[in-house]
């Protein structure tokens, strides 16, 4: 069998066993809507200064502000959440794929395609939900930003399933992206502390915010998004390569 | 059975649940730990905050008091589900010794009223060493309220949905969702918001520590736990032993 069609199989598989949990699937179109919903309908619409990074200071509606951060922060949540359960799975079925004859490589692509996909659906949903109140000013930047913050998030978990247990593991990704995307680089703030520059939500939620209110959406921050995601692939594939090895 | 029979029962599934939880110490580490982190987290990251003319408190002092809130609703949450989940099996074969439903339920409750006291015992003296609070009886009890209120949320999920990742993705978004829109840090005057579980705990404790007492929230925050205990008493008595279908 071809690399490629041994990949497509994997992905294949692991997109036949969410199908098999329609609770999973329900719950990935529901949740998204609930979150976004929730805060669009509590939120009040008066104005709160914020940092635009491509537009300086503006003046916007507070649900809006929240609502624009709150796409990156559940495809970051959601990410964050199916990596944390793929590594913890990983070395009991993918270390039998491994045996079976696959390459570590083929098994962490299709894992990473399955990553993809669910940060895809849940900016998707989250997106939709959104876009009745509000819809953000560069509708394709956004979502980039939002797919990139589940990713990187996602690769987190990966990291976090190795270090930690099942238990330890939900409080860490539960924690995490609310501080590091809803305090640490929340937009109101106008000097950000050093810490959120360093942290992986830093570059989306700032080409989140700036797609979501700005048309000259500066680049900076998608380049440093992608380096962030690079560097935290390499350690999330070592260590899904280590997770999957046959002993 | 005799009270006293009962009461021995009860006590033996509370010692297995403490111990099976023990014998893994990162998880008892994460307990202590993590109050502080989260707190102290949410501390520093409220520093850079501009001050509200809506806010009560220094924006880093909110923070603290939000973090506290967080840490205990959070950590007994997760907790209650995983219980639940882990010991859908030890239950039904418990079932098959001679243990009632009701005594089942019991035995997992006590297990989260111990881990909601430790943890906001934990909470309270981590905030208490940078922030000064005026009645400290009460902020306890406002936590463990919060941290019980979460406790039995996560005991909730955990029966209906008794599969890990399904639950945790339920109980990441209800406590995130309900700790920020609880907080203060926004400006809500929607009533909605009074629905939410950690409202009335977080309003009391915010009371405590100031010295306000809002014994109007510990009215709300005793009702809601009254009815949730209720709510969940039935659905986890319903659902034991009937792999996850409603029976007798």
């Amino acid at each position: 069998m071809s690399s490629v069609a041994r990949v497509s199989r994997a992905f294949e598989m692991g997109l036949r066993e969410y199908a098999r949990t329609p609770v999973l699937l329900a719950l990935l179109l529901f949740l998204p809507a609930y979150f976004i919903g929730i805060f669009v309908f509590v939120l009040p619409t008066s104005e709160l200064p914020i940092i635009v990074p491509g537009d300086g200071q503006q003046m916007v509606a507070t649900a809006e502000l929240y609502g624009v951060l709150l796409v990156p922060l559940l495809a970051g949540l959601i990410g964050g959440i199916a990596g944390l359960f793929l590594m913890q799975t990983a070395s009991d079925a993918d270390s039998r794929l491994v045996l079976a004859g696959y390459r570590p490589a083929q098994v962490i692509t299709a894992r990473f395609g399955l990553l993809v996909l669910a940060s895809i659906v849940a900016t998707a949903v989250a997106l939709a939900v959104l876009s009745i109140e509000y819809v953000p000013t560069s509708v394709p930047i956004f979502v980039a930003a939002s797919v990139l913050s589940g990713l990187i998030y996602g690769l987190v978990g990966v990291l976090v399933g190795l270090v930690l247990g099942r238990l330890a593991g939900v409080y860490t990704m539960l924690f995490v992206p609310m501080l590091d995307v809803f305090f640490l680089q929340n937009p109101t703030v106008d000097e950000k502390l050093w810490v959120a520059t360093f942290l992986p939500g830093h570059a989306v939620t700032e080409l989140a915010v700036d797609s979501g209110f700005s048309e000259s959406v500066a680049l900076d921050p998608f380049v440093q998004a992608l380096a962030a995601l690079a560097v935290i692939g390499t350690l999330a594939t070592a260590a899904f390569y280590r997770a999957t090895r046959v002993r | 059975m005799t009270e006293s029979g009962r009461a021995g029962r009860v006590r033996v599934g509370v010692d297995a649940a403490v111990r099976s939880f023990l014998r893994e110490p990162v998880q008892v580490a994460v307990l202590l730990v993590l109050p502080l982190i989260v707190i102290e987290g949410y501390g520093y990251a409220m520093t850079a905050f501009p001050e509200l003319p809506f806010m009560t408190e220094s924006a880093e002092t909110m923070g603290r008091l939000n973090g506290a809130i967080y840490a205990v609703a959070f950590l007994t949450g997760v907790l209650g589900l995983f219980q639940i989940i882990s010991a859908q099996l030890a239950d039904e074969r418990l079932q098959l010794c001679g243990y009632s439903r009701g005594e089942l339920f019991v035995t997992r409750l006590a297990t989260v009223v111990a881990a909601s006291v430790l943890v906001a015992a934990v909470s309270l003296a981590v905030l208490a060493w940078n922030v000064t609070v005026e009645a400290p009886l009460l902020a306890f009890g406002a936590l463990a309220a919060a941290a019980l209120v979460y406790g039995l949320i996560g005991m909730l999920v955990g029966a209906i949905l008794p599969r890990a990742l399904e639950g945790s993705l339920v109980l990441v978004f209800l406590v995130d969702a309900d700790d920020f829109l609880s907080s203060g840090m926004v400006d809500i005057d929607t009533a909605a918001v009074e629905l939410f579980p950690l409202y009335h705990p977080h309003n009391l404790f915010q009371s405590a520590v100031d010295g306000s007492l809002a014994g109007g929230r510990a009215l709300a925050t005793g009702a809601y736990l009254m009815v949730l205990l209720s709510v969940v008493g039935v659905v986890y008595v319903r659902l034991t032993g009937n792999g996850g279908v409603f029976g007798e």
